[in-house]
């Protein structure tokens, strides 16, 4: 055991390199100012009160976190359905309906927009329908697979024990599979909110210049404006976000589970 | 006498056109603790999830009370299961599972609380109410599962082989803790195991299953006792299972003396099984019990002795072994070594004898001899006719190498017992080396004397179980050694408290009691 341990190696340094410095760069330029050079670095809170002052950021957050969280409550309503269907199958037709989940995903996720920016065009649907459309199809399968895991892991006899104790099917359900299922969709949710609150190019695609949210406004400060430091700033007010929501996540997990 | 509670009539249920149950016709009555005993896949715990509602027979009815009960979903019948793996539902404490059914019912919260505790007491688990299931132990799982389930008042328990995932000594306690619990609750528990032992101490009664048919249904000392066919006498308990033939009434036959037995109602010298139980043998001295024998064999088993006692011999042969230098032959201008030794065989195999048999037969090798890389030997000279008699054979490599020795054709001389048993075999010509090397010498003396034994009626081939010599393979030398092969003769097993010596000759007594005769099974 002991001489495998070392096989982690490559990917600490692979982590400290690729993952580690950088975020200290961008901690770095979001607690800074232009013109920094080796000799003269400027500390400054600038940019944060830039975003928190004007109201219009604050909009853009919000309206993120509204499209994430919809999303992900939508991909939820689809999605447990379709595993909870899928689970019931043999076990060859699980692994049919598996592959057909899945293989979407090996297109090109830019393509599949493209796609459906082509299908929409001329649908005259609002610009906010556009983007969840994409939105959901893109990151449904991340929540059906994680659903469909929990499910499929569930021993069947739980099911019987509580038809044997008076369960018919649909007290059966929300007694006993549903909460089962809990830990499936916390980690469903995991994977499709993250991604989803700080996603730009769906939007970008699908919404038209319209619909701006905060990955846009950070793609937009780092690629268009070059202002690197409030680019930064607004990337981890994104990322304090994302910790608070994943902690009232995990809360309500652990609340659910200590029950 | 007490009343029916379950009536099983004519269940057949088939799985992918495999049958599971063949018709199955039974009565439960109330209160009793009822068995399903059978090795896996003889359909018991088909049954039972029938009964649960989890599955629906093919054909047949199910009466609970009277009232057929096969259209009644699981959740509305008053019986309730434990599981094989317990299935406690792990997003639950050990209070909410076993509440779980009551608070299904909608009974009201104050109601509940006592009855919950009560039954955690009676399954002594009181004080457990807060704690995690999956943090148990597998013997307190088996309790809240068994909680779970009383907890509801059913009329009927069913349990799936729950104590499967228990140790030993855990067993033997919920063995009892079930039974107490079945006395205290007075309801009909139905439990499946494949376990006789578990069985035999538990149940009012046991139904012994096999292939989807009822082999036998009545009370453990029934069964024990009077088996009504071989393979019950077999599954539940140690026995001594004889052919023998049905006289007349009250008197049957078996290894060549009548015997007088309680049993009647056979046919006239029907033939039929005769079982008589170990431990109701009695070991006396030669001539003063029913039948003559020999100990074979006494094994200790804590609280008796086994005791194997052979009262007829099987069939034997004596043969020769012929221990030989060992002769390594030498070819200095090729470098190469060679060696084989002479055998004897059956004038009925060389018909078919080919040059890859007479080489492996005679163990021929051929080798280099500064490197000990093998050779192929390239030819095999002989001129050997399905005639008695001996025929050089001769060996010869590629490089010119050879070695000649000589092969015994013979008649077989079969020796017979009175069973009618034959047996055959032939002289053993090896080197002491080959014996020294044999990892196996009882087994290895069998193939290379071709010995052979079988049943001169039906043809069918009879195991040798006794090889025997009087040399240590370690030490062999050169020289002729005599080896004896035997069959199985005609053997009691015996338990007493008493030890014997392997040797003794004794004779074995039994009362006329001790003799159960049963029905041929008829394979149905």
């Amino acid at each position: 055991m002991k001489s495998f341990k070392r096989l982690v190696y490559p990917y600490l340094v692979w982590a400290f390199i690729l993952i580690v410095i950088p975020m200290f760069i961008i901690l770095f330029y979001a607690f800074s100012k232009e013109g920094n050079s080796v000799l003269i670095v400027n500390i400054t809170l600038e940019n944060f009160v830039r975003f928190f002052s004007d109201e219009l950021f604050a909009d853009v957050l919000i309206r993120s976190l509204i499209l994430a969280v919809i999303t992900t409550i939508i991909c939820i309503l689809i999605g447990y359905p379709a595993a909870y269907f899928m689970a019931q199958l043999t076990e060859k037709r699980q692994a049919v309906m598996v592959l057909l989940v899945t293989a979407p995903q090996l297109i090109n996720m830019l393509v599949r927009t493209y796609a459906w920016r082509g299908i929409l065009l001329n649908t005259g649907l609002p610009a906010s329908v556009k983007v969840y459309i994409g939105m959901v199809y893109n990151f449904l399968p991340f929540m059906i697979l994680q659903i469909y895991t929990s499910l499929s892991k569930m021993d069947k006899s739980l099911i019987n024990a509580a038809y044997d104790l008076g369960c018919d099917k649909k007290k059966a359900f929300l007694t006993v599979t549903l909460p089962l299922s809990v830990p499936g969709i916390i980690s469903g949710i995991t994977l499709v909110f993250l991604p989803a609150v700080s996603s730009f190019f769906i939007p970008k695609l699908l919404g038209g210049g319209s619909y701006v949210l905060v990955g846009n406004l950070i793609e937009n400060y780092f690629v268009t404006t070059g202002d690197w430091n409030f680019g930064s700033a607004i990337s981890l007010v994104m990322a304090v976000v994302i910790l608070i929501s994943m902690y009232v996540t995990r809360k309500f997990d652990y609340d659910k589970e200590a029950k | 006498m007490a009343k029916k509670l379950i009536e099983f009539r004519n269940i057949v249920k088939e799985f992918d056109g495999q049958i599971v149950l063949k018709g199955i016709n039974l009565d439960i009555y109330e209160n009793e603790f009822v068995t399903l005993l059978g090795p896996s896949g003889c359909g018991k715990t088909t049954l039972l999830r029938i009964l649960g509602g989890f599955l629906e027979q093919d054909e047949g009815h199910v009466y609970l009370d009277g009232e057929e009960i096969s259209k009644v979903p699981a959740y509305k019948r008053p019986i309730n299961t434990v599981f094989q793996k317990y299935a406690l539902f792990p997003h639950l404490n050990v209070f909410d599972n076993v509440a779980f059914g009551l608070k299904i019912k909608k009974m009201p919260k104050d109601l509940i609380e006592p009855k919950v505790n009560r039954m955690l007491q009676l399954v002594g688990l009181d004080g457990f109410q807060e704690r995690d299931v999956t943090l148990l132990s597998g013997g307190q799982q088996q309790r809240v599962a068994i909680a779970r389930a009383l907890v509801n008042e059913p009329d009927v328990l069913l349990l799936d082989e729950p104590l499967s995932a228990l140790d030993a000594k855990l067993r033997k306690e919920m063995q009892q803790e079930l039974k107490r619990i079945q006395q205290e609750v007075g309801i009909t528990f139905i439990f499946v195991t494949h376990d006789q032992e578990e069985a035999l101490t538990m149940s009012d009664k046991i139904v012994v299953m096999k292939d989807g048919f009822i082999e036998q249904y009545g009370t453990p000392t029934e069964i024990y006792n009077e088996p009504s066919n071989e393979y019950v006498a077999n599954f539940i308990g140690d026995s001594n299972i004889i052919n023998g033939t049905m006289i007349k009434d009250y008197q049957v036959h078996f290894d060549d003396k009548n015997f007088a037995c309680v049993d009647f109602g056979f046919k006239e010298n029907e033939p039929v099984d005769v079982v008589i139980r170990p431990e109701d043998i009695e070991i006396k001295g030669r001539g003063k019990g029913k039948l003559n024998g020999q100990v074979i064999s006494c094994l200790f088993k804590g609280v008796h002795y086994e005791i194997i006692v052979e009262t007829k011999r099987g069939a034997s042969k004596t043969i020769t072994l012929h221990v030989v230098a060992d002769r390594d032959v030498e070819n200095k201008e090729a470098n190469e070594k060679m060696h084989a030794t002479s055998f004897t065989m059956d004038i009925e195999d060389v018909a078919e004898l080919t040059d890859a048999e007479i080489i492996a037969r005679a163990n021929a090798q051929a080798w280099n001899s500064s490197t000990e890389e093998d050779i192929s030997i390239t030819e095999v000279i002989n001129n050997i006719k399905p005639e008695a008699g001996k025929y050089d054979v001769t060996f010869r490599t590629e490089a010119g190498s050879s070695i000649t020795i000589y092969v015994n054709v013979a008649v077989p001389r079969v020796n017979t017992n009175d069973e009618n048993i034959g047996i055959q075999a032939f002289d053993i010509y090896k080197s002491v080396e080959e014996i020294k090397e044999s990892m196996a010498i009882s087994v290895d003396l069998i193939t290379w004397a071709d010995a052979y034994a079988w049943n001169l009626d039906s043809e069918d081939a009879v195991e040798i179980d006794d090889v025997r010599f009087d040399f240590d393979p370690n030490e062999i030398e050169e020289g002729e050694y005599e080896v004896t092969f035997t069959t199985l003769g005609r053997e009691y097993k015996v338990h007493s408290t008493d030890s014997r010596n392997e040797g003794d000759a004794v004779s074995i007594d039994f009362t006329k009691n001790d003799i159960h005769v049963m029905q041929k099974r008829i394979v149905k």
